[in-house]
Parts: C-alpha cells; structure tokens; sequence
C-alpha cells in the first residue's frame, strides 16, 4: 500500500474500542430486551396469580354460599313447610344468624308469598314476585341467580345494599312437592372483606361486573376518576389481561369469571414498577457502559503506546543510521516481537559496519595500489631520455657531464624510491627536482636556464613526493624552444597553503589549449602527456578537494603552473 | 478495513440468530382447540380420545385440560385465542363462566362448540357462532327409569321376584352427583318423576351426594350399606363412576355371588339388586357383562364425538354443510339421544 495508512497504535485503539463498543452495546441490549420481557413476564404472571387468588377466594366463598343454599334446598324438599314449620323456620333463622354475611333468608312460593322467613313490610309484602331476583329464579329453574341492584334488604332495618342469591327450589307442603323460591340475601362485607386482603399495588382495585356489564362492585369509590377509567375498559374486555395506561399509571387489567356466576371479576394491578426497574436497569447499564468504554480505553492506549513506543524508537535509530550515523546502540525495550527485530536489525547494522570498514580498507588498498602504479608510471619516460641522453654524451666523450647526468640520476632514483616513503620533506622533493633539472639542462645542452628558490620555513615540511617533477617537465617541454627558455620554481607558504609555481619563459599557452589542460588533468580524455595528469589526480586522492594546481598564461611572454597544497591537509588524509 | 468487515460480521451473526429465533417463534398454529374440563374424569378422557381419533382426517385439535378449574380453562382459552384458532371445542368447568366466554368468542369473531357442559341457552344465544353438542339430560334420567321398570316386571301393580320383600314398593338408594349442579338435579329429578309417572312406587332410603367422584361414592357407600343392607332393593346412581364405587363396596360385603357357578354373578341370587348408571363407560359395559352392574344409559359419546367432527368440519370449510348426518336444530343444538345399556340374562 503506497498510502501511508494509520499509526499501528491508532489502528490497534479503534479496533478494540470498536470491538468492545459494539460487543458491549449488542450485551447491553440484548440484555436490557430479556429483562424487560422478563420483568414484564414476571409482572404479568404475578397480577394474574393475584388475581386468581383472588378470584379463589371469592369461589370459595360463594361456594360456601351455594352450600348453605344446598342444604336450605335439601332441607326444604325433606321438611314440610306446613307440619315442619317450626323447624324449618328455626333452620332458616340459625343460618341466617349464624352467619354474619347472611342478612336474610326466605322460601317464598310461586306467587311470592312468604312460607319461611322474616315477616315482610306489609307494602312489599304483594310486590315480592316482581322483583328481578324472583323472576329471574322462575325464569331460569337450574341455577342460583346472584343479583345485586343496590336495593336494601326486603326484610328492612338495614340501608346499605345487599346481595341477592336466589334459586328456584321444589318444597314440601302438606306432602305435596311444588317449586318455589330460595332468597339469601348476603351484605357487602364478605366481598369487601375478600377485596381488602389482595395486593394490587398503587392504586390497583378490583371490580366485580355482572353479565349486563353493570357494576356490582368496586374495592375503591366507583366516582373515583381512576375506577371510571377501568371500568369503562373492562366493560369490552370478557377474558384475559390486557395493558393499559389509566390516569397515565401503567396498569394490568385482568379478567376472570366467578364461578356459579355469570359475574366477572376484573382486576387492575399497578405495573407502573417495571418503568422504574427499566429506567434503573438502564441507568446502570449506561454506568457499566461508560467505565467499561473508559477502561478499555485506558488499556487500549496503553497496548498500542506498548507496541508503537518501540517501533517509534527503531525507526529514530533507523533513521540515524540512515543520515549514516552508526554511533547510536540500537537498544529498544517492548514488545518481544519488537526486541527480537531491533535485535535483528542491530545485528545487520554490525554487519553493515564491517563491511564498510572492509570496503574503506579495501578501498585504501587499491588507492595504494593505484598510486603506486601512478609514480612508476613516472620512470620509464624519464628513464629511456636520461640512458638516451647518457649514451648521446658518451659518445662525444663527454665524460664529466655523463658522470654528473649518472650521479643526478641515481640520487634522483634514491628520492623515487625514498624507502617506499609516500611523503617526504619539500627540500628532499626540491633536490629530486633539482637532479631532475640538472640532467634536463645536460640534455638540452644549455638551452635554458632555472632558478630555484624556496622559503627557507617550509623546508622540512612533508609534502606528497614526485609532484614538481611532471610540472618541471612540461615547463621543459613547453618553455625550451630556440630561444634560452628560463625555468623558475618558487615555493611558498600562502595562508594554509603550500604553494609552489612552476614558470616558463615561451608562447604561451592559449586559453584553449589551457582548458584542454585542464581536462586532460581531471580525466576527462585520454592524453599523450600523463604527468600533469597524474600528479592532479594524486594530490587530490590524497588531500581532497583543497588541492588544487592552475595554469595561467601570457601570451608571448610566460607560463605559470601553482599547486596549492594544504598545509595541515596531509595529516588529515595521512592513511 | 478489518474494523468494518469485524462489525458486518457481528451484524450479520446477529441477524441471522435473531433470524432463527422469529423461525423458532412462527411454527404452525393450532387452528383448533380443544378445552377439557377435567381429563382425570374417564368419561371426558374417553371423549376426547373418541374426538381425537374422529377428527385425525379432517383437522387436528390441541387438546387442553383445565384440571377441573374454570380460572386454567380460562387462561388456556385466552392464551389460544391471542393466537387466533378458525376454532375452539370446549367442554365448559362452570356452565356460567360460558358466558365471559361466549362474549370473549363474539368480540374476536372465532367459532366455539360447547359440550358435555351445556351453557345458558341466553348465553348461547348471545354469538350466533357457537354451538352445543349434546345430549337431553332428562332423557337419561328417564331411561334410566324405563331399565329398572323392566327389570320388575313393567307393571307397577304387580312387581316380580326383584322387590325382594314383596311390599309393591321399591326400596330405592340415590347417589347424586353433585348437589346443584344442573344435570345431577335432572337426573335425579327425571327418574323419580319418570317412577311417578308410571305409577311405580319409589321408596327413597337415602339420597347420597357423591360429586361424580368412584371413590366417595365407595366410601359413602359404607355407612349406607349398614343401615340399610337388608332393605335396599334398588341403587341409582347419577353416573357410572359412582356405581362403580357403590358396587365394590357391595362386593365387599359379600353381595353379588355367582351361585350357579356359571362364570356370572347371578340375578335370581337373594345379594343381587340392581344398580343403574349413567355414561357407558367401558369400564361400566364390562361390569355389565360380568353381572354386576345391571344397566346404564349410554351418554352416546362416540356419536357425539362423531358430530362435533362434522360440525368442526363444516366450520373450517372442510365438510360440505349439506352432506351433514347430524343436523343444527335452532341454529344453535345438536342432540344426541341417549342409549339404554343392559345385558341380557
């Protein structure tokens, strides 16, 4: 990938609190969708087993009822209502007063008049076959018909309603068997009894509808706004629960049948908790989610500050190696991944470093090589000149000048060769170019002249050796013509610089001549003359870019040649 | 980049459980429901065996047992209906708790047949989709009344060897079902009335409440039997359970000897009298075989069970309403006639 992509550190931070975000946020709200199903189920579950207890409680009292009833039935049948008066009339009293949720007991026959049971009101006394309880007995024989219009007891002395149970029975008077009515007539407190004990939370009530939907009965006061509200809802609903939000409280509303009854009980529980639970459960959740986003964080940073810090300090050390700094240990502490690399990496940058002090001394060798090719390239020219020259004068008998050519030679040689010295004293290289000249001036019989001339100072300064002598030559070469040509050498000592000049009286050389000089020194194209050659590119082999040798012209009048030479140059570069 | 193929993953791996979870959640519907009142009553279990195996071909109902408690009919009925069922077959635990039910049926449009408990006809009449299957309750009572004046002799002037003491009266033991319920008064209203009516003179020793129940009438059996051993001539009972208790109570007291050594307990034998049930439970038929129990009017279950079927299937569309062998009376009924059981000695 060619784009820089993000830091490994980076990279590692998103990926786990991405991680751990979704995984948490998935955890979170599976969880908070079980519990609140749970809780909900839970909820649920517990309003209806409130409910069914309750409506137990209530079977169980009419079921008490029904068995009173049975046995006042039984005992109807089985006793004559004439012969038996007393008796009967004294069971139906004991029941009655007995117990406490019975107010009245009555057989009437089938034209509601009163056979036992309490003396009615003289007004009520013809009416009794119109009242709802007693048609509804006749109507329908089977079953115990449980009514509660909200009138008060016919048998009077009490205001507040009752409830009538009433039930066509078959009596016995006089031996003879004919149907007539059973009224027991039961107050309010066994229900309100029954409806007090229950736990329907806040606000939860009860309600008791009979099959016309009408109210029979509400734990909490029936002009209540909350108990209107129930009421108009459980007046569609037959069976079952349902939830409903009513005065803005979350309510459970739940339907069951009262058995022998065509009634149903409704009851309505505060569920309103679950909101609670939810909002708390959500709460926490929020807080688990925050420290848990925050710790990974924590952690996460810190993992990928692990990683990166020791891949930041490999790349620095890198990146000095790079800038070819090879001082700098690689020693980076971390990751074992990271250790084993810088390891690896600290290993090939040893490799590295022997290998370029390998090539830098093999490099030096092949300098060492290379120059001395260079300064043997010097002798046989001069050497094949000098014999020539040598035999020419021996052959005109010159033996005086023979033996000084010979001498200038050997002395000559004995500087060459120098103990395989590369530096010697600038007198040493003035007196090898003074045998030099000597045996030149023989040669060319006199046809030029030279001075030297050297401050005194710099005599025993070292100085790279065989360097006046190819300049020399070429002075020769180009300033001894027909003319007496004059050959000057100075040296001195310029600044930093050794400086030695090289001049000859002549031509002059042109300007282009002197470019094509230059090139020849540098390398450029390959030339008869190699002296001038050699001796600038030893000079700077050996004291670098500092060195340097000019060529100026007169025209007509004079060429001069300088090598400057640092002074303090060869100690530096000295291998 | 890895973060976001990691995050597809997961909502992939996500949807695809919440995937299986709606697949675990959309298995078939029961279209049909079949409300028991009570399976631990042989009679219902015999029933519903007969509708299950009925019905095999046409639909299949899920069957629920209230265990005798209207409140966990109430709660399997509501737990069916949210689920929407073309039908509900129910067998009533209160007769009158059938009218919650009934508006609950009307109010979500869903058919009903009631049977074995047979709920107020103002109550049936309140969803013209409902429906009873079932027998006339006096009927029993009266066939019950026509076994027993056969066995002596038909002519209440002149009874045979079955009135034990010769006193022209029949010295009679009722066990009642259940005090007020509906069919108990019936049966035991139809008999004696059915008695009167031709002229046969019931002399009622004891009229014994057992609910149903084998076991209670065995044990009520007991103390009657100590009273009355010597007199009783006659034991009626409301259902075959309870004759069933009473007979082994009898045994236990040595009445009902195979004198003749035949392999059959013997009628002419001085211990034998005859008691009569109600139902035609299997297990009645072989005590009648074996020359126990005299008789019994059979509730008819295999023909009722056979007509809540076909009426199942017209209302799921399966039968065509005009091949129907047990006709709709009043839009509303369809009777099943009992059927006396005795065998012959």
């Amino acid at each position: 990938m060619s784009k820089p992509s993000i830091s490994i550190g980076l990279n590692i931070f998103i990926a786990t609190m991405g991680i751990v975000s979704v995984i948490l946020l998935l955890t979170s709200l599976v969880f908070l969708a079980v519990f609140s199903r749970t809780i909900d189920d839970v909820v649920v579950t517990q309003s209806r087993e409130i409910n069914k207890q309750i409506v137990m409680n209530f079977e169980g009292y009419i079921n008490s009822v029904i068995e009173t009833a049975n046995y006042i039935q039984f005992a109807s049948f089985d006793m004559d209502t004439e012969t038996d008066a007393e008796a009967l009339a004294e069971l139906y009293r004991t029941n009655s007063d007995m117990k406490k949720d019975v107010v009245a007991v009555f057989l009437f026959d089938a034209a509601g008049r009163t056979l036992v049971g309490p003396t009615l009101d003289f007004t009520l006394a013809d009416s009794v076959a119109a009242l709802p309880w007693f048609s509804l007995a006749r109507d329908l024989k089977e079953i115990f018909h449980f009514s509660s219009t909200g009138e008060s007891s016919i048998a009077g002395g009490r205001d507040e309603g009752v409830i009538s149970v009433s039930k066509s029975i078959e009596y016995t008077r006089n031996g003879i068997t004919s149907d007539g009515v059973l009224l027991i007539e039961l107050n309010n407190e066994s229900i309100t009894d029954l409806a007090r004990k229950t736990n329907l939370g806040e606000g939860g009530h009860l309600l008791i509808l009979d099959d016309r939907d009408a109210l029979l009965y509400s734990s909490e006061p029936p002009q209540g706004t909350m108990t209107a509200a129930s009421y108009a809802l459980a007046r569609s609903l037959y069976l079952g629960g349902t939830r409903a939000s009513i005065e803005r409280v979350d309510m459970y509303l739940y339907v069951n049948t009262l058995l022998h009854t065509r009634w149903r009980i409704v009851t309505v529980s505060n569920v309103d908790e679950i909101n609670g639970a939810m909002r708390r459960i959500s709460g926490i959740l929020v807080a688990i989610f925050a420290v848990a986003v925050a710790v990974s964080a924590a952690v996460a940073g810190i993992i990928s500050l692990q990683v990166s810090r020791p891949v930041t300090q490999l790349r620095k050390v890198m990146r000095r190696i790079e800038e070819g700094d090879f001082s700098m240990p690689v020693d980076v502490s971390g990751q074992k991944e990271i250790v084993l690399l810088s390891h690896s990496f600290s290993s090939m940058v040893q490799k590295i470093q022997e290998l370029m002090a390998r090539l830098v001394a093999e490099q030096r060798e092949k300098r060492k090589t290379e120059l001395r090719a260079l300064q043997n390239q010097i002798n046989p020219h001069f050497l094949y000149n000098t014999l020539d020259s040598i035999v020419w004068l021996a052959e005109n008998q010159r033996t005086g000048d023979v033996i000084t050519t010979v001498v200038a030679l050997a002395r000559l040689f004995r500087i060459s060769i120098s103990k395989g010295e590369n530096f010697i004293t600038v007198q040493d290289e003035v007196s090898h170019v003074r045998n030099y000249l000597t045996i030149q001036t023989i040669r060319y019989q006199d046809k030029f002249t030279y001075e030297l001339e050297l401050q005194p100072d710099m005599s025993e300064m070292k100085v790279m050796k065989l360097i006046l002598q190819p300049l020399v030559e070429n002075a020769i070469q180009h300033g001894v013509g027909d003319d007496d040509g004059h050959i000057t050498i100075t040296g001195t000592i310029e600044g930093d610089f050794m400086v030695f000049r090289v001049s000859n009286t002549g031509y002059g050389i042109p300007d282009s001549k002197i470019e094509e000089m230059y090139e020849t020194m540098r390398g450029g194209t390959e030339h008869p003359s190699v002296g001038m050659r050699n001796v600038y590119q030893r000079l700077k082999l050996y004291y670098g870019e500092q060195a340097d040798i000019t060529i100026s012209s007169v025209q007509d009048e004079s060429t001069t040649m300088t090598i400057f030479i640092p002074v303090d140059g060869r100690e530096g570069r000295q291998p | 980049m890895t973060i976001s193929r990691m995050l597809s993953t997961i909502v992939l791996v996500s949807a695809f459980m919440a995937a299986v979870s709606m697949m675990g959640c959309s298995r078939d519907e029961p279209s049909v429901g079949l409300f028991l009142y009570n399976e631990a009553d042989p009679y219902i279990k015999e029933f519903a065996k007969q509708i299950m195996e009925e019905s095999g071909p046409v639909f299949t109902p899920v069957q629920y047992d209230a265990g005798n408690s209207q409140l966990i009919q109430n709660e399997q009925l509501e737990g069916l209906l949210v689920r929407n069922p073309a039908l509900v077959i129910v067998n009533p635990v209160d007769r009158l708790s059938s009218h919650s039910v009934l508006r609950k049926l009307q109010a979500a449009g869903i058919p009903g047949i009631f049977f074995n408990r047979e709920p107020l006809a103002g109550d049936l009449a309140l969803w013209e989709k409902s429906y009873y299957v079932g027998a006339k309750a006096e009927q029993s009572g009266q066939l019950q009344a026509q076994l027993v004046m056969q066995l002596f002799g038909g002519e209440p002037e002149n009874l045979n060897g079955y009135d034990r003491n010769d006193d022209g009266r029949i010295q009679a033991i009722i066990l009642k079902g259940e005090q007020g319920h509906q069919d108990a008064e019936i049966r035991t209203r139809e008999v004696l009335r059915s008695f009167e009516a031709a002229g046969f003179i019931v002399e009622v020793l004891a009229l014994e409440i057992a609910n149903w129940n084998r076991d209670e009438a065995y044990a009520k059996m007991g103390p009657l039997l100590k009273d009355y051993r010597n007199n009783v001539e006659l034991v009626v009972s409301n259902n075959d359970a309870m004759a069933l208790g009473a007979i082994s109570m009898m045994r236990q007291t040595g009445m009902f000897q195979d004198s003749n050594r035949n392999g059959r307990i013997d009628r002419s034998d001085e211990l034998w009298i005859p008691v009569v049930g109600i139902d035609g439970l299997k297990e009645a038929e072989g005590s009648i075989a074996e020359g126990y129990l005299y008789g019994t009017v059979k509730n008819d279950s295999l023909s009722m069970a056979k007509a809540i079927v076909e009426l199942s299937g017209i209302l799921l569309g399966h039968i065509d309403p005009s091949m129907a062998r047990y006709p709709v009376e009043d839009g509303t009924y369809i009777w099943i006639d009992y059927r006396p059981f005795i065998s012959e000695q």
